[in-house]
């Protein structure tokens, strides 16, 4: 099944996100903005689910449950990208990578779905060989059968990414060679960003002088955030860190929620994701500029959304 | 027998080659065999740093093996385990024949190695400086690593790499798994690049190629640990002896690497055998053979005159003081930045054999041989050059690696504490200080708890007269431990607009800015 016919398949609402991904260039601020304001209703597909209470695994099982299911997001013989963050050294109990255990599950189920092949990097800020085995992730991606690898400086490939900002830059040829992206960001305090999320993770699929996008976040993040359409998004919040990220260290300045955002709008869920430090998303100006761009949307009230306690 | 040494020969240098192979991160925190090993083996250094700390490092006893084997056999380390001294032999087979009779013969010019130990111990006394550069062990693990190792890499690579690039798929469908094969078990990770990596390649591959001139020419005139262990080969009781009929033929001395005399010349010198057994496995006659005997005094002659004595005492006593006349030792070079756990620059001297396993080991490349920022003395010990590579917050390998404890190995918790500099915001060139335009890399990148860089956020207009938050870095000096992750990641990538002097390094508590610094704890 290609990503067409996946598209015939699956509901209107995740289409109407997919078919920005088939063309991020269509100027479609206007009309899906109003697509999501009719899907406030009863019927308007379910963009993002809220599962707190329970271990990683367990709130992401129930996540894929209320959404319908992994087959909606991975197709038989898939070939999966799942981008997780493992940009610094540091620990798992230290919440400045993503939660392994999560990562795990999350490759599992693509497996579970009939994916051909999963793969998970990360192009970290620490070195990549400390940051892979500190971060717990290699070993519990490759425990569920993934093929983790160390960025290869040689596969990067300039990418006209016709962004706000981003123009011409070196992109991960893995992360645009494959048939489905999941991205698994982890929530942190950012010194300039404020927060990070999802959006902030596309920057470890590109390549340097990365480290300008801080010159001008808010239309970076949007532009990226165009540029690259996850089939999934699952942002966890199993533990935030909540100051001096986004490496932190000291496990002070860490809070347990135990709590995912998974879905498929990826700018809804950092506008959820904000909540968690008691901001409100229209507070970020990237997810602002991204509401703008139509990658997705800020205003939770025109988003259909539920929230899953699980025990 | 001379089959036998040449397997125990393949078998050492493997043994060499697979150490400083494993010699870098291997996944674990804590570093598994590395080529350490081999200096262990180094009496020179166990003794000379006995001489100059009074203290030794239980591991450098293993060079009481190699004492002990040159005491009863003789110079077997030479010729049987020494990895330059292998190189060496391989250099000899690749250099011009036929081989002079002439060359098999004690020349006088070979006590002239007795003369480099002289200086070397007694400098020894003030500084293992002169002996790091000249020792053999430390010189090819130095040579290698820096050198001639990153050039071999960069071959293989670009080979590699030019097939991937340019090659039809099915012959990178066959290369690329042996690439990927030589990354994860033989090359670093990434292409290692080292400032004067040339300068030491070349005068490695000059020495080997002095060959051309006299076979071992390096362990013949020069190396210091062949001078000791001929000095304490004397009482070894494995002797060359003529035991049937020499037609004088000459085809032993022709076989001679070191100039040993066998059968011919003023006769055996056990001071210059390295026990190759050329001459017995050549002889037509059979005509010789070692066995053991009771030494003789003819045998162990060292024929070091006491006006050569004098004057290489004088070399010794005489290098130190001239090497320190130097200011750096009392006005280091701001960017003389040391690794975590280095000891106060004068013991760290005393200590530091240059054999570069620190540089090796180091993550991220920053760890860069000096030339001159250290004083003469200090050339080719270790610096931190941050642009090149940043100190990695939770790593604590060079003090792992480091032979004689010129780099001490620290706890994890002592490591994050260890201020080894400080970084300055350089304004002029800072985007939010100079241009008003935000950037924020090196707070993002800053790894301490509690950030050594903060912002101070400002009101700002920009080129279309909107009002927006500047945040302009400033340093934390209380916090600063010196990594220098924010000058390796700095955008503005030719001269860093943040970047880090030495100033306020812990192991020099002189040297620190604040009238009270705050404790470390």
């Amino acid at each position: 099944m290609d990503r067409r016919e996946f598209l015939k398949v699956t509901g209107a609402g995740a289409a109407s996100l997919a078919i920005a991904g088939l063309d991020p260039l269509a100027a479609l601020s206007a009309e899906k903005q109003a697509v999501a304001r009719q899907a406030v209703g009863k019927q308007a597909p379910l963009l993002f689910v809220v599962t707190r209470g329970g271990s990683p695994d367990k709130n992401y099982a129930a996540a894929l449950k209320a959404l319908g299911g992994m087959s909606k997001f991975v197709s038989r013989g898939d070939v999966v990208v799942v981008k997780p963050n493992i940009g610094w050294d540091r620990l798992p109990e230290q919440a400045a990578n993503t939660d392994p255990t999560l990562v795990r599950a999350v490759v599992k189920s693509c497996y579970d779905a009939g994916a051909k092949k999963v793969k998970v990097f990360d192009y970290p800020c620490n070195d990549p060989r400390r940051t892979y085995v500190r971060s717990g992730i290699a070993e519990a991606a490759k425990s569920a059968g993934a093929e983790v690898s160390f960025v290869d400086e040689r596969k990067f490939k300039q990418v006209d990414m016709k962004g706000t900002v981003l123009k011409t830059w070196p992109v991960y040829s893995e992360a645009l060679d494959c048939d489905r992206l999941i991205n698994v960001p982890v929530a942190k305090h950012h010194g300039s960003s404020r927060l990070t999320m999802a959006l902030k993770n596309w920057m470890g699929v590109i390549g340097d002088p990365r480290g300008r996008l801080h010159q001008d976040f808010d239309h970076s993040l949007a532009d990226l955030g165009r540029f690259f359409r996850p089939s999934l998004t699952v942002l966890d919040a199993t533990r935030i860190l909540t100051a001096y990220g986004p490496q932190g260290g000291d496990t002070k300045d860490v809070r347990t929620l135990n709590t995912l955002v998974v879905g498929t709008d990826q700018v809804a869920i950092d506008s959820y994701g904000t909540s968690f430090f008691g901001m409100k998303g229209t507070q970020m100006g990237y997810l602002v500029e991204a509401t703008r761009l139509g990658v997705g949307q800020v205003d939770l009230s025109k988003v259909r959304h539920s929230v899953i306690e699980v025990s | 027998m001379a089959n036998l040494r040449r397997i125990s020969q393949v078998v050492f240098i493997l043994i060499f080659f697979f150490l400083l192979v494993q010699t870098q991160y291997q996944g674990r925190d804590e570093i598994g065999y590395p080529v350490r090993l081999f200096l262990d083996l180094d009496p020179l250094f166990a003794g000379l740093l006995l001489l100059s700390t009074f203290s030794l490092k239980p591991i450098l006893l293993l060079s009481l093996i190699t004492v002990g084997l040159s005491l009863f056999l003789g110079r077997f380390f030479c010729g049987w385990g020494c990895p330059f001294g292998t190189l060496h032999n391989t250099a000899r087979e690749l250099a011009r024949r036929p081989r002079k009779l002439e060359h098999g013969l004690y020349g006088k010019a070979q006590a002239w190695k007795y003369a480099v130990l002289v200086a070397v111990v007694l400098s020894a006394l003030f500084s293992m400086s002169l002996l790091g550069v000249m020792d053999p062990l430390s010189l090819t693990v130095r040579s290698l690593s820096l050198g001639i190792g990153p050039s071999l890499e960069l071959v293989v690579r670009s080979f590699f790499d030019g097939l991937y690039a340019y090659a039809p798929g099915w012959v990178s469908a066959v290369s690329e798994p042996v690439y990927r094969f030589l990354r994860d078990y033989v090359l670093a990770f990434s292409q290692p690049h080292f400032l004067q990596g040339a300068f030491l390649g070349v005068i490695f591959i000059g020495l080997l190629a002095l060959n051309v001139a006299k076979s071992r020419f390096w362990c013949r005139y020069v190396c210091p640990l062949g001078a000791l262990l001929a000095v304490l080969s004397k009482p070894a009781l494995l002797r060359l002896e003529m035991i049937g009929q020499c037609d004088r033929c000459g085809k032993c001395a022709r076989s001679c690497p070191t100039g040993a005399s066998p059968a011919l010349g003023d006769g055996w010198r056990k001071a210059e055998c390295i026990y190759c057994w050329n001459c017995v496995e050549v002889c037509p006659t059979r005509a010789l053979s070692f066995v053991f005997a009771r030494p003789q005094k003819k045998d162990g002659r060292v024929d070091l005159s006491r006006r050569n004595f004098v004057w290489s005492l004088g070399a010794g006593l005489v290098a130190v003081p001239l090497m320190r006349i130097s200011p750096s030792l009392a006005r280091p070079h701001p960017k003389l930045i040391r690794p975590p756990g280095a000891r106060p620059e004068k013991e760290f001297l005393e200590r530091c054999v240059k054999c570069s396993e620190c540089m090796r080991v180091c993550l991220t490349n920053g760890l860069q041989p000096t030339l001159m920022e250290a004083g003469l003395e200090g050339m080719w010990s270790p610096q931190l050059v941050p642009r090149i590579g940043y100190c990695e917050y939770s790593c604590t390998l060079c003090g792992q690696v480091c032979p004689t404890g010129a780099i001490e190995k620290l706890d994890l918790e002592t490591k994050r504490k260890t201020v080894i500099g400080l970084a300055f915001v350089d304004r002029n060139r800072c985007l939010p200080h100079a241009m008003n335009i935000n950037c924020a890399v090196c707070e993002e990148q800053c790894p301490t708890p509690k950030k050594a860089i903060v912002f101070k956020d400002t009101e700002a207009v920009d080129g279309n007269g909107k009002k927006f938050t500047l945040k302009l870095p400033y340093v934390v000096t209380e916090l600063c431990i010196g990594c220098g992750i924010c000058e390796n990641k700095c955008p503005v990538v030719d001269e860093p607009a943040i970047y880090v002097t030495n100033i306020n390094e812990s192991r020099a508590p002189a040297r620190s800015l604040l009238l009270a610094p705050k404790s470390m704890s």
